[in-house]
């Protein structure tokens, strides 16, 4: 029959079904991501698909959040982020367990998201939270582990760039802005966008010579050099200051111990999700328009749950990492070879046959024959 | 594998030329045919203006050449490092001449290429809108009554006044941008910042 197919076939825009090749791709990079995270000595949680909305603290992801009421009356949320999760649970379930904590997850997170570059509305995401340790060694460590998963995977040519909120935050120290000029603003250094930012800074509203280098923040970026240029640029901003050593301190460490290729430094890297208090990375490659990872740290978080700590975190994009890979020219693993055909007389005897194969541990594929 | 640029086939065809001749870059001849051109080492892909911030967007093309007033529209995750100051014009709300001001209306309805930057225009200012989404020749709309006014670009106003309109509010001001894929920007950084470096230097300042 040709025509309209069949109306329950229909897909609903922003979901992914993978079978084949894809299938076997996306369960290889788990494997590996999972098998590194495993390797630094983190543990696996798998939380809960849905919690109270109020759990979830980034308002950027607010307007993409599958929200619902629950039976009871209250508001719950399919989980948009681990982070916010992982940190509730830190601070909660594992309240006893002292810092710190080690903890890594691989699942699903949903989100409403237009159709565009990269984007669905289930996403799978494999990531760690470092919480609780003494921050310069945990943000060294996980940027070591963003960096191991890319090699482990076989990525070509991929960077991390490496920037740090408070550079931003510190240069508008003290500084009174309404929220909708500064989130214009943080947009504009965030593009690279020099003229925008000129246009979103009100006259009068800052220092010249702190508009002076919000603007420059639109072009401090590239090889580590760029932290010495911008340490001139920033030279009248003492709290700017105090988040680029930290960021330059990072750099420094990745760089002695034999990460520095790679490395980027970008300070109009402010964006990310609004948790973030220091640290912030991305991860780009070549052959893939956007990143396919990030993390950062974030100081506060925890405390909304009761029990403050400093923390760090990454993820990397499962269904982003799939479609690198096979741009790259990565191959999937192969199919596995045919299964062994078992047959029986009767029924009962071909299944018997059949099991005693699976007990020698034989691949079968069962087939009943009259 | 050389940088590949997205252009827009419209308006801002001329003075992109223009720029990447002064900056001493190669560019396509102007009577080609073809959508994708090598030349000199750069790729040129010939697109609708509209389209130019979704070929960057997905890393197609390492860079474009759009309107402010298209960024605005499509509202790319892309860098935008360089105004390249051609292109100048204006987003405007225009109405018909000496028609009263739609104060009293409940619901304002406009007509635009613009769907996004006109609802949002009058959503922030606390007025309901109607948004008609027209593709082209939208100053007519007003006066066959399918809108009560309309938001477009305008450069010197003639289009406008020739059709019995005028500006009322600005929406935004416009001019070209250079906009760079996130990933290109930071994995291929040198061949960027090098293309980057000759168009400011080039521009009008």
């Amino acid at each position: 029959m040709n025509g309209a197919s069949h109306r329950l076939v229909q897909v609903p825009p922003g979901v992914q079904c993978f079978l084949g090749d894809e299938a076997r791709r996306r369960r290889s990079i788990e494997e590996r991501v999972v098998g590194v995270f495993e390797g630094w000595d983190y543990e696996e949680i798998i939380p809960p698909l849905f919690d109270y909305a109020d759990v979830f603290a980034s308002q950027a992801l607010l307007p993409k959040t599958y929200s619902f009421v629950g039976r009871d009356g209250s508001l719950l949320a399919l989980r948009p982020d681990f982070t916010s999760l992982l940190a509730k649970i830190a601070a909660g379930r594992l309240a006893g367990r002292p810092a710190p904590m080690r903890l890594y997850y691989s699942g699903e997170v949903l989100r409403y998201e237009p159709p565009r570059a990269g984007r669905q509305s289930e996403l799978y995401q494999m990531g760690l939270e470092h919480l609780g340790g003494d921050p310069r060694a945990a943000d060294a460590e996980v940027l070591a582990i963003a960096a191991e998963c890319l090699d482990v995977l076989g990525v070509r040519g991929f960077v991390l760039a490496l920037g740090h909120v408070g550079v931003f935050g510190g240069l508008l120290a003290g500084i009174t802005l309404d929220p909708a000029t500064l989130e214009r603003l943080r947009e504009r250094v965030e593009a690279k966008d020099a003229a925008g930012v000129r246009e979103a800074l009100p006259a009068g509203a800052v220092p010249a010579h702190v508009a002076e280098a919000l603007v420059r923040m639109t072009t401090l970026s590239g090889d580590v050099t760029v932290l010495a240029e911008a340490e001139r640029a920033l030279a009248s901003c003492p709290q700017a200051r105090v988040a680029l050593a930290e960021l330059a301190k990072v750099a420094e460490t990745l760089q002695l111990a034999g990460l520095g290729r790679g490395l980027t430094v970008d300070l109009s890297e402010v964006r990310g999700l609004d948790y973030y208090t220091g640290l912030v990375f991305r991860a780009y490659a070549p052959d893939l328009g956007f990143e396919v990872g990030g993390g950062g740290r974030y100081d506060t978080l925890l405390a909304r749950f009761g029990r403050p700590m400093p923390a760090v975190g990454f993820m990397l994009g499962l269904d982003r990492l799939a479609l690198l890979l096979e741009r790259q020219g990565l191959a999937p693993p192969a199919p596995a070879p045919p299964a062994e055909i078992v047959t029986g007389s009767g029924l009962a005897r071909g299944l018997e046959r059949a099991r005693d194969k699976r007990a020698a541990g034989i691949r079968v594929r069962f087939e009943e024959r009259s | 594998m050389s940088l590949t640029i997205a252009l827009s086939k419209g308006k801002l065809l001329a003075g992109s030329e223009d720029l990447f001749r002064k900056a001493g870059l190669p560019f396509p001849a102007s009577e080609g045919r073809r959508l994708v051109v090598p030349v000199d080492g750069l790729r040129f892909l010939l697109v609708k203006d509209m389209d130019v911030p979704t070929y960057v967007e997905h890393g197609v093309a390492d860079c474009g050449i759009a309107g402010r007033d298209v960024l605005l529209e499509m509202e790319p995750d892309v860098y935008e490092p360089v105004d390249l100051g051609f292109g100048r014009c204006r987003l405007v709300v225009a109405r018909p001449r000496g028609a009263a001001r739609a104060d009293g209306a409940s619901t304002v309805r406009v007509a635009t290429k613009y769907p996004r930057v006109a609802a949002a225009h009058f959503l922030e200012r606390g007025r309901s809108v109607e948004v008609v989404r027209l593709a082209g020749s939208v100053e007519l709309a007003p006066g066959l009554g399918l809108a009560d006014c309309i938001v477009d670009v305008v450069e010197t106003g003639r289009t406008l006044e020739e059709n019995g309109l005028e500006p009322v509010e600005e929406v935004a001001a416009s001019s070209a941008r250079l906009i760079v894929n996130r990933a290109s920007y930071h994995a291929r950084r040198e061949e960027i910042a090098g293309l980057v470096s000759a168009l400011e230097k080039a521009r009008r300042p």
